[in-house]
């Protein structure tokens, strides 16, 4: 019996079935590519938080400041956490005496219970991380509120968000973005904080002034971010 | 060119001048083995433990995403808190026998840095101990419970449980009790001391320390017939005389102080330069930065002081006599043909004579008593007693009647005691050798101890009590200038140890007070004031009293010293085959510090040898003796032997055998050996070789080689920087190390920039032009004596991690500052020189031209950056690197998973400084010039819409340096210290005929010669050109170089 051989007229596929080992092949690092880029996995992120606070109710409708929590922004690297004597400073519950004072605001939610424990006990409230960048990139707040580029340049409106939600995808492409071109995202320094501003003018000509205005030349040296 | 002359002959180590196969290969591989080869068998196992015990990392979860990180704020910020924003504090440690004044650096509230505290006149500048306390602070080998030992179990107990079993105890009044201290020098610890021994009346108290400077006090008490210190007024001194002390380094209680005021003399631009003169047996950093040194063996130094003040004394008396005028007339002027040690004497009298009242000559604490006593005779003769020399009342804190472990050891030997408290220390393993202290102790049937580590004396003892560290506790102590310091803690006590100060208080039976109390009550005390809120928040936010420094003393010379003659021709005379064996100081201080890696890796000033001791000897001794290098020795000293690595040291005095204390520990921890987890100990214990009559110094001495193989790991000939081989190298070191003269530099300021002639340098590549700022650093090798301070603050600022012996060994030592070492000039007296070096951030950098991945790359500032994700690590930049400054991860040096569970990861990691990268195994890494500092310098200055000030940024070497030999700043801002470094005459760019175009300027280093000796002194370090051309070249030196050292070249070629 003939041993079994593929006639010869499979041998032009040959060369086909190359190319679509080849599409499949680039296909699939797309899509690995694709699925594994920041704007696919980290946009969008939206940790569940321990207390539901919403950025919506205190910023968009109540219009806080964002600095009324986050004091150190202008100051140092971090936009600090503020810590839970913040939060108590509106929703404080009942005191040794079992009053409770008369300001204080949805003193019995359940919600609010990491809020009253933690003051009770003195531990932190194990907030979860929003926005994480790498370890080995150094980014600075006070750096960049500072020089007028807004909280919403990086973290979106997040006047409008009942859960923090990552907007952007804090690559350092994205990064650089900015920092070749900072005018479009560069305003007064009072509207820095304003999540609902909107430039009067063309942003990237008001920017290119006030940049001059306030010599601001962001730097894409490696070691501005990495040290 | 090429007729070079022979006699700049810089030599970095006895290999090279021998030319041996390991040196060639140090020489001509930047990597002299292969990456390949992990470590294997005991060494890995050994590396590992190594690698945890200092450094841990945990490695993150990888999923998909980042992980999820937590973030905790407190729930009620203290004020002004501001959370990543790194606090100062100033506070005070006992470092290695001393109260260091300290600026702590507080992240987050964990300790990270440890900083001199400037304000202080002790703590400008940091020593290598003061740097490396961090790194003691997380050690997992650290201990962390009461321990209690019964026969040979150990239990786990809580402080209650210790404090109940002491109420039985001390029912008695003390009646069999002992006490054991150390050195405190603390108001507070002597407060609670007298507390306690009121409560225990009966009690005997005894002082143990195996580094005291008893002669030192004693001699000063019978000179000036009191108990008082002195302290050095060095800007007044033109010429110092040291006498065997090493004046600079640990030995000094004010060494940092000495350093700083001795350096601030040593610029020949800034006004006249003081001369160092230094008679001594070792060779140490006095002798290194001595303009004239003398070997010369420690039991000889008496015969030469005697000889001093005898020729001081005719000189002297015959000025008195009428021979007034002895000016220029060098009436006593040794012949030409004078021997060297003739000559030497000569100048340093005729120098003395010549500088009264500005003069200072300084013995070492372990001179006997007599020769100090002498010495401070010959000071009183020189009316330097007032002058460069104050003596001052600084308190004490002793008790008035101690014994000492000799007697200690007698008494337990009679049965007297019972009960044994031993606070501090560890005199099991650190008695004299004719103490029997560990089989005394053993009778005693309560035996507390209580320290840091569970150690050799813990091990025996029934108690075990874990001490605080000095970063963690209230306290206070009394600095060498007799200030009062005080310690407030930057974290709780991590393991629930207690402070001295409370455990004494609390053995007294007060336990209501806090820490804080005891000392602030002390302070109120010492001070004699009211400790007001306002006063106390002064006192800790200054960290010291200011104005409570001790007020100098008038003081006249007592007139009744009878001091016995001396054989005053015995220093200069044959000395025979005579030996002597002399202790000191090394990196591990007494041996506290064996557990500390930064400190066992760092390598000594001198023999450059890390991870042991050795025993140094003279070449030619050696040679007589048959003992080689790298190989094991008999050292038998009254009937005591041990075998030691015999390491030949140039410029040793030839019958001096050196050795140092404090290795050998058999139970330190994971870094300094431990018996209990095989875990060899590092070094070898040479503390039974002591006699408790003569701790530093023994003359009954036997020294046999055995000819066994011992491999040291030294950083000696790791990065040598050659290319052409050692024919060459005389020529090319005398380039990159450059020396001169005061003559010399009056005539032309600026030789040090003509040492090197090269074509007119053209580039290849465009280069850079910098607008903004443009970071540089300049580092005066006048002032640097090679302390290490630099290398140590380097590594704990940038997470430099620690490798291990074998590791060292192959070259990968991962110091970004490293401080070369070179000796020059006569082989038998050779002097040394030392050159920190970093890297050197070139503009052209030839790295930056071969990286494949665009690793490194420049910044618009100057900076040499490295990205280190990025880096692949094919190392072609190290290999282009003419500094050889690149380190590579060869391996993970910071691994933890194996050998450690997380909580000890956990608390290993602290000491990282979170503003820099912890770098991953296959990575270079390099110095920054500490970018995160300019970077956040730059931030905050920026914010504040203000400039940068002109020295505003500071490098953790910098800041380190006590002879403040390194300045940093923007080149491109005029009034910063480093822009006008780099204008200065003696400025030279190492390696510029390269083209490189570094940001670190050399200063050259100026000696100043006396002019009877000077002849020799230029021999050694003269221009190339001295010989053949010093006629036609020497006037227009200045011009047109480069164009004339072509046409030499061409002619010579």
């Amino acid at each position: 019996m003939h041993r079994f051989q593929f006639p010869r007229w499979i041998n032009k596929f040959v060369p086909l079935l190359g190319g679509a080992l080849a599409v499949v092949g680039a296909y699939g690092a797309s899509m690995f590519l694709l699925a594994s880029h920041p704007q696919t996995l980290n946009v969008g992120h939206a940790p569940k938080q321990p207390v539901p606070f919403s950025h919506k109710v205190h910023v968009g409708q109540l219009k806080m400041d964002c600095r009324y929590c986050h004091t150190t922004v202008e100051k140092a690297a971090h936009a600090a956490i503020p810590p839970t004597a913040t939060c108590a400073n509106c929703h404080t519950g009942q005191d040794a005496s079992g009053s409770v004072a008369y300001a204080a605001v949805h003193s019995e939610s359940l919600k609010l219970e990491p809020v009253r424990e933690s003051i009770a006990t003195g531990d932190p409230i194990p907030w979860k991380r929003v926005h994480d960048l790498a370890d080995f990139a150094y980014f600075d707040h006070s750096a960049h509120v500072t020089r007028g580029v807004s909280c919403v340049s990086c973290h979106g409106r997040v006047d409008r968000m009942d859960v923090v939600t990552q907007v952007e995808p804090l690559t350092m492409s994205w990064c650089l973005d900015c920092h070749r071109n900072p005018d479009p995202h560069i305003r007064p320094l009072d509207k820095v904080t304003d999540l609902e501003w909107v430039a009067p003018e063309d942003p990237a000509v008001l920017g290119a002034r006030l940049r001059e205005e306030h010599n601001i030349h962001p730097s894409t040296n490696c070691s501005t971010c990495h040290r | 060119m090429s007729s070079a002359s022979e006699n700049t002959n810089y030599w970095r180590s006895l290999e090279q001048l021998e030319n041996t196969p390991r040196f060639e290969q140090f020489l001509h591989r930047e990597f002299p083995e292969a990456a390949s080869e992990a470590p294997t068998g005991l060494s890995r196992r050994r590396w590992m433990q190594l690698m945890g015990a200092s450094f841990g990392l945990a490695a993150g979860a990888s999923g998909c995403r980042v992980p999820e990180e937590t973030i905790a704020p407190m729930a009620v910020r203290p004020e002004n808190r501001v959370p990543g924003k790194p606090e100062k504090f100033a506070s005070m440690l006992h470092v290695a026998g001393k109260v260091q004044p300290i600026v702590a650096t507080s992240y987050d509230g964990r300790p990270i840095k440890v900083d001199g505290n400037a304000l202080h006149a002790q703590g400008s500048g940091s020593d290598v101990f003061t740097q490396a306390a961090v790194l003691e602070l997380y050690d997992p080998d650290r201990s962390r419970n009461v321990v209690q030992r019964e026969g040979k179990e150990r239990f786990s107990r809580d402080w209650n449980r210790f404090f109940a079993a002491w109420e039985d105890i001390s029912a008695t009044e003390g009646e069999k009790v002992a006490f054991l201290v150390g050195t405190y020098d603390s108001p507070s610890v002597k407060a609670q001391i007298d507390r306690l021994a009121e409560r225990l009346p009966q009690a005997k108290w005894f002082r143990h320390d195996p580094i005291g400077r008893p002669r030192a006090e004693s001699a000063v008490n019978q000179a000036f017939g009191s108990h008082l210190t002195p302290r050095y007024r060095l800007d007044g001194a033109d010429v110092i005389l040291l006498l065997d002390a090493d004046f600079f380094g640990h030995e000094s209680a004010s060494g940092l102080q000495n350093l700083r005021d001795y350096s601030q003399r040593r610029a020949p631009e800034a006004g006249p330069m003081n001369r160092l003169f230094v008679v001594e047996s070792h060779f140490t950093t006095s002798g290194l930065a001595a303009d004239h040194r003398l070997p010369l063996e420690t039991s000889r130094v008496a015969s030469f002081v005697a000889d001093l003040e005898a020729r001081l004394e005719s000189r002297l008396s015959g000025e008195v006599a009428g021979d007034a005028d002895l000016g220029d007339a060098l009436p006593l002027k040794p012949a030409e043909d004078a021997d060297k040690r003739e000559k030497f004497i000569a100048s340093v009298v005729d120098d003395l004579v010549k500088h009264p009242g500005r003069s200072l000559v300084v013995g070492g604490p372990h001179l006997d008593e007599a020769t100090q006593v002498r010495i401070w005779r010959i000071n009183s003769r020189l009316e330097n007693l007032g002058a460069t020399v104050e003596l001052i009342r600084r308190p004490s804190t002793e008790r008035d009647t101690v014994g000492d472990l000799a007697e200690l050891t007698q008494g337990l030997n009679s049965g007297q005691f019972e009960t044994v408290v031993v606070l501090g220390g560890n005199p099991v393993y650190d008695a004299p050798g004719d103490v029997k202290f560990a089989e005394a102790y053993a009778k005693a049937a309560q035996r507390i101890f209580f320290g840091y580590y569970e150690n050799e004396t813990s091990r025996q003892s029934t108690w075990h009590l874990p001490e605080a560290h000095g970063l963690e506790s209230w306290g206070d102590g009394i600095a060498a200038d007799g200030s009062y310091c005080t310690a407030q803690p930057l974290i709780d006590p991590i393991f629930g140890g207690k402070s001295l100060v409370e455990l004494l208080a609390q053995m007294a039976g007060e336990a209501s007070l806090t820490g804080q109390d005891l000392v602030r009550q002390t302070a109120a005390q010492h001070l004699g004031t009211e400790m007001t809120e306002a006063r106390w928040s002064k006192l800790l936010h200054d960290g010291f009293a200011v104005e409570s420094q001790g007020e100098p003393v008038a003081v006249t010379l007592a007139d009744d010293l009878q001091l016995s003659d001396v054989d005053q021709a015995a220093w200069r005379a044959d000395r025979g085959d005579a030996l002597e064996v002399n202790f000191r100081i090394g990196a591990t201080y007494d041996g506290r510090y064996a557990n500390n890696g930064w400190l066992q890796e760092l390598p000594d000033p001198m023999t450059k040898v890390t991870w042991d001791n050795v025993l140094t000897v003279n070449p030619n001794t050696a040679d007589k003796l048959g003992l080689k290098q790298d190989t094991l020795a008999k050292l038998t000293v009254a009937g005591q032997s041990v075998l030691m690595p015999v390491y030949l040291m140039p410029g040793l005095a030839a019958g001096t055998l050196g050795v140092t204390l404090g290795y050998g520990r058999s139970f330190a921890g994971m870094i300094g050996g431990n018996l209990d987890e095989q875990i060899d100990p590092v070094g070898v214990n040479v503390y039974p070789l002591r006699k408790s009559d003569a701790l530093d110094l023994a003359t009954d001495v036997k020294v046999e080689p055995t000819g066994t193989k011992y491999e040291l790991a030294t950083t000696q000939d790791h990065h040598a920087i050659d290319t052409l081989g050692l024919e060459e190298i005389g020529r090319r070191v005398g380039a990159l190390v450059r020396e001169g003269t005061v003559s010399e530099f009056e005539a032309h300021p600026d030789f040090a920039e003509h040492r090197v002639h090269h074509p007119p340098l053209e580039s290849l590549w465009t280069e850079f032009s910098y607008d903004g700022h443009a970071w540089g650093m300049s580092i005066d090798m006048s002032k640097c004596v090679g302390c290490n301070a630099c290398t140590i603050a380097c590594q704990a600022e940038n997470n430099v991690p620690i490798v291990g012996k074998e590791q060292v060994a192959k070259g990968r030592e991962m110091h970004w500052i490293r401080v070369d070492r070179y000796f020059s000039g006569d082989f038998d007296e050779p002097h040394a020189v030392t050159q920190p070096v970093t890297c050197q951030h070139c503009e052209n950098a030839p790295c930056e031209q071969v990286c494949p991945v665009a690793a490194t790359v420049h910044s618009d500032e100057g900076l040499n950056d490295m990205v280190y994700n990025r880096c692949i690590g094919t190392r072609y930049c190290g290999n282009n690197c003419p500094y050889k400054v690149r380190r590579f991860n060869y391996l993970d040096y910071r691994a933890g998973d194996h050998q450690f569970e997380e909580a000890n990861r956990e608390l290993a990691q602290l000491v990282f400084n979170p503003e820099v990268t912890v770098r991953n195994r296959g990575v270079m890494e390099k110095c920054t010039y500490c970018v995160q500092r300019i970077q956040n310098t730059k931030i905050e200055a920026r914010a504040e819409r203000r400039p940068i000030g002109p020295n505003e940024v500071r490098t953790a070497c910098q800041e380190a340096c006590p002879a403040q030999a390194i300045e940093f700043g923007d080149l491109n801002n005029e009034e910063s210290r480093v822009a006008a470094n780099h204008e200065n005459p003696r400025s030279y760019a190492m390696l510029a005929e390269l083209n490189v175009k570094p940001r670190t300027k050399y200063l050259a280093r100026i000696r100043n010669p006396h002019p009877w000796l000077a002849a020799e002194e230029d021999h050694s370090h003269g221009h190339g050109h001295h010989h053949d051309e010093a006629g036609g070249h020497d006037k227009d030196h200045d011009h047109n170089h480069d164009e004339k050292s072509r046409t030499e070249a061409e002619a010579n070629s």
